[in-house]
């Protein structure tokens, strides 16, 4: 696909939604667009479905930014798990890598597809982890429900008006969310020897 | 298993020569159980694509009576081909006791062995032991149809051995962990 043809998708958005920028982590080719505050997602989603339409929302997911992380769910640099019982490591600086910088936030990936003219587009978001909370794209999207659902079962992302923001892959017996970095699995009733 | 051949070892045994009445009858239901080895349909995983190639034209599973049920309560075979997770675990016990007796189960791959390539994980049971009796176990990832097919026939093996006098297999029943139907090892 030519990452041109949503050249004029690209623009109106810029143009109506504040503090919009291009992201500069695109996914693929495709065009990425970073918004700025969780407020600004209904606004650029109501745009994308109403003008421009892109109707089919094809992914919420999101990535865990905190580092590495050892086995008893230290992270480099502090710990920020509730459920380890240790104290919390030395703080070790974290080496990232090129073009990676480690930071206690969840970048938050929207996917919306045009399938009348087989074009995509990617909303990127960042929250910091412990406060991450954004609007539910449901009354846009009825796909939303069950993706977001899942972000909230193995990221821990509150998803506000959501109608049923329940766990929906993980047992009901597993504590945490097991997608964020510093998940520390406690043993539960397979796991006995 | 039914009132008539629960006490027919007593009875047997009771009458001269009843043994060798006993010996064959065992033998005649041994044979019928053993060609008659209904799987329930349930594929987990990659391991049920290796099932259904087994079910189908080329390695044909119907020669050793072996015909895929939709049905729990028409099975006899519990043909655990794939990743058990620990939200499927329990609706797995729940249809292996929904399963008539005698009944077996078939661990079929590295996961529903021990857990496989997923033994680490947070959502994986470590083998399906741990919560159900298994007869045989079938490495592999996935097995080769042909071992599925060998597996099965092992099984049929350790049906041979069963006998009514010791419960046909069907009444001692270990809550989980490896079992043998013939129940020698008990």
């Amino acid at each position: 696909m030519n990452p041109l043809a949503g050249a004029d998708a690209v623009a109106r958005l810029l143009a109506a939604v504040p503090k919009a920028e291009i992201a500069s982590s695109p996914v693929k080719d495709y065009p990425t667009i970073r918004l700025a505050a969780p407020a600004d997602l209904l606004l650029a989603a109501r745009l994308l479905k109403g003008d421009l339409g892109f109707m089919y929302l094809e992914m919420v997911t999101a990535v865990d930014w905190l580092g590495p992380v050892n086995l008893g769910g230290f992270v480099c640099g502090g710990n920020s798990n509730p459920l380890s019982r240790k104290p919390a490591a030395p703080p070790v600086s974290p080496v990232p890598g090129p073009g990676v910088s480690y930071r206690p936030m969840l970048d938050l990936l929207w996917s919306f597809g045009n399938l009348g003219e087989n074009r995509k587009i990617f909303l990127r978001l960042e929250l910091p982890r412990d406060r991450a909370e954004v609007p539910s794209l449901t009354s846009l999207f009825a796909a939303a429900d069950w993706q977001e659902r899942e972000a909230f079962d193995l990221f821990g992302i509150r998803f506000t008006g959501h109608p049923n923001l329940i766990k929906i892959l993980t047992p009901d017996f597993l504590q945490g969310h097991p997608l964020r970095k510093d998940y520390v699995h406690a043993k539960d009733r397979y796991d006995e020897e | 298993m039914g009132i008539i051949l629960d006490k027919f070892p007593l009875i047997a045994k009771a009458i001269p020569g009843g043994q060798v009445v006993l010996t064959s009858t065992d033998y005649i239901i041994d044979l019928g159980r053993k060609y008659s080895l209904w799987p329930l349909t349930f594929g987990l995983a990659c391991c049920a694509i290796e099932m259904m190639v087994a079910y189908a034209g080329r390695f044909d599973f119907d020669r050793f009576g072996v015909i895929p049920r939709p049905s729990p309560r028409q099975a006899d075979l519990l043909l655990i081909a794939g990743t058990v997770t620990k939200k499927m675990a329990a609706p797995i016990v729940d249809i292996y006791h929904q399963m008539p007796e005698p009944r077996f189960v078939m661990a079929m791959g590295s996961c529903a062995n021990c857990g496989g390539p997923f033994y680490d994980s947070y959502s994986v049971v470590k083998g399906i032991d741990r919560i159900i009796p298994v007869d045989v176990y079938i490495p592999g990832c996935p097995p080769r149809p042909e071992a599925l097919i060998y597996g099965v026939m092992e099984l049929q093996k350790k049906i041979m051995r069963m006998k009514l006098e010791r419960g046909g297999g069907a009444t001692v029943q270990a809550e989980k962990g490896s079992r043998d139907p013939a129940g020698e090892d008990a």
